[in-house]
């Protein structure tokens, strides 16, 4: 499999002490702006893998990896939430 | 890997992997620690910071390590983040005094040894070498990976002064790349705490049993240095995002987006840097995942 896969696209979010925001909204961001990044349409993106399931804040609602590609406005072949 | 896997599967075209926490914000973070302790957090062991702790205190015996050998590693990724304007210590330095300084958090780890706790979010794409040459950014590929589990609860735990699973896992990773560790140009290592980063290096090969405080001395890691080590200031001084934040940052390094901290001939490396060697571990070293990346 060596060099036979390659990442093309990499997302921020603002970081560090921002609050108001939620676990969800952070997961959003971030993976628009790589796919942004990459230059590739969401049309294209058949897998999704999120890392970790934290526990949900207080008043904020459980992040699955179903949510985010829900958001994300992905239909996954393969999706995960994994720590690794 | 487990991107790789699906594309190699011929599963799935594209891939996104993403990472989002209000961490720093929100009771999220507290609520999985508390959810992870046990009885004896009556006796104060709790936390992350306690099991790593006790991982570093049996490698202090066995090894002689220490905060002799941390403070180049605190000291070295944090004037990493203050070239890096998105670092949470960007405008922070830390000099060797300051480290000494920092209080206690679970000896023999100081505040400055744990990572931060931050809100935001990370996120790559992972695709094939075919579409990645169309795309509009330089071509970075996944070399070589590995991953190794030696998987026991840390008080159960035979690894906690190495060997820890990033040896199997580099021995994984480098035989599927081809290379040795004198082709490696950086690394971007799973810091959660000072100690990883020394142990992580160390079961890689860079340096023998408690050589590290030697090996680190002088910037080895720092800018400038010759093997420079978590070059956005890493999870102790950029931002927590898990792995996300050393793989993102070798790509970036790799694609020469870095701005005023890029690896090049200008920043003291002979050339711009071709092969960046990646790491991230889970639970108390109970998991180890080692990624070698590459300018195609």
């Amino acid at each position: 499999m060596k060099d036979l896969y390659a990442i093309v696209g990499v997302g921020y979010t603002p970081q560090g002490t921002v609050p108001g925001r939620s676990t969800l909204s952070f997961h959003l961001e971030a993976g628009v702006n790589a796919m942004e990044d990459a230059g590739i349409q969401r049309e294209e993106v058949d897998g999704l893998i999120c890392y970790r399931h934290f526990p949900p804040a207080t008043g904020e609602q459980d992040v699955t990896s179903y949510l985010v590609a829900q958001h994300l406005g992905l239909q996954p072949r393969y999706l995960a939430q994994d720590a690794n | 890997m487990h991107a790789v896997g699906v594309l190699e599967a011929g599963l799935c075209r594209a891939v996104l992997i993403t990472y989002g926490h209000s961490a720093y914000s929100s009771d999220s973070m507290w609520k999985m620690l508390v959810s992870r302790n046990s009885d004896d957090a009556v006796f104060g062991h709790f936390g992350a910071t306690a099991g790593y702790a006790l991982a570093a205190r049996r490698a202090m015996f066995e090894f002689g390590t220490g905060p002799d050998t941390w403070v180049h590693i605190a000291t070295g990724q944090r004037k990493w983040a203050n070239l890096n304007p998105r670092a949470v210590m960007y405008r922070q330095p830390m000099a060797d005094e300051d480290y000494y300084g920092s209080p206690w958090v679970v000896e023999p780890f100081r505040r400055v040894d744990n990572c931060l706790v931050t809100d935001g979010g990370r996120a790559i794409v992972v695709t094939t070498l075919e579409r990645a040459r169309d795309l509009k950014h330089p071509v970075v590929t996944i070399m070589g990976l590995g991953m190794h589990n030696p998987s026991a609860e840390v008080t159960a735990a035979h690894h906690l002064a190495g060997p820890t699973g990033a040896k199997e896992a580099a021995k994984t990773a480098f035989r599927m790349a081809g290379i040795g560790l004198d082709d490696v140009d950086a690394c971007e290592i799973y810091d959660c705490f000072t100690y990883t980063v020394e142990i992580t290096l160390q079961d890689y090969g860079f340096f023998g049993r408690g050589e590290g405080k030697d090996w680190l001395a002088d910037g080895t890691i720092a800018p400038g240095g010759r093997m420079p080590v978590n070059t956005s200031g890493g999870l102790l001084s950029e931002a927590y995002h898990m792995g996300l934040t050393p793989i993102s940052e070798a790509v970036m390094q790799l694609m020469r987006r870095c701005g005023e901290r890029q690896l090049s001939p200008e920043t003291g490396m002979k050339t711009y840097p071709e092969i960046i060697l990646c790491s991230d571990n889970g639970g108390i070293l109970q998991t180890h995942a080692c990624y070698i990346l590459r300018r195609w």
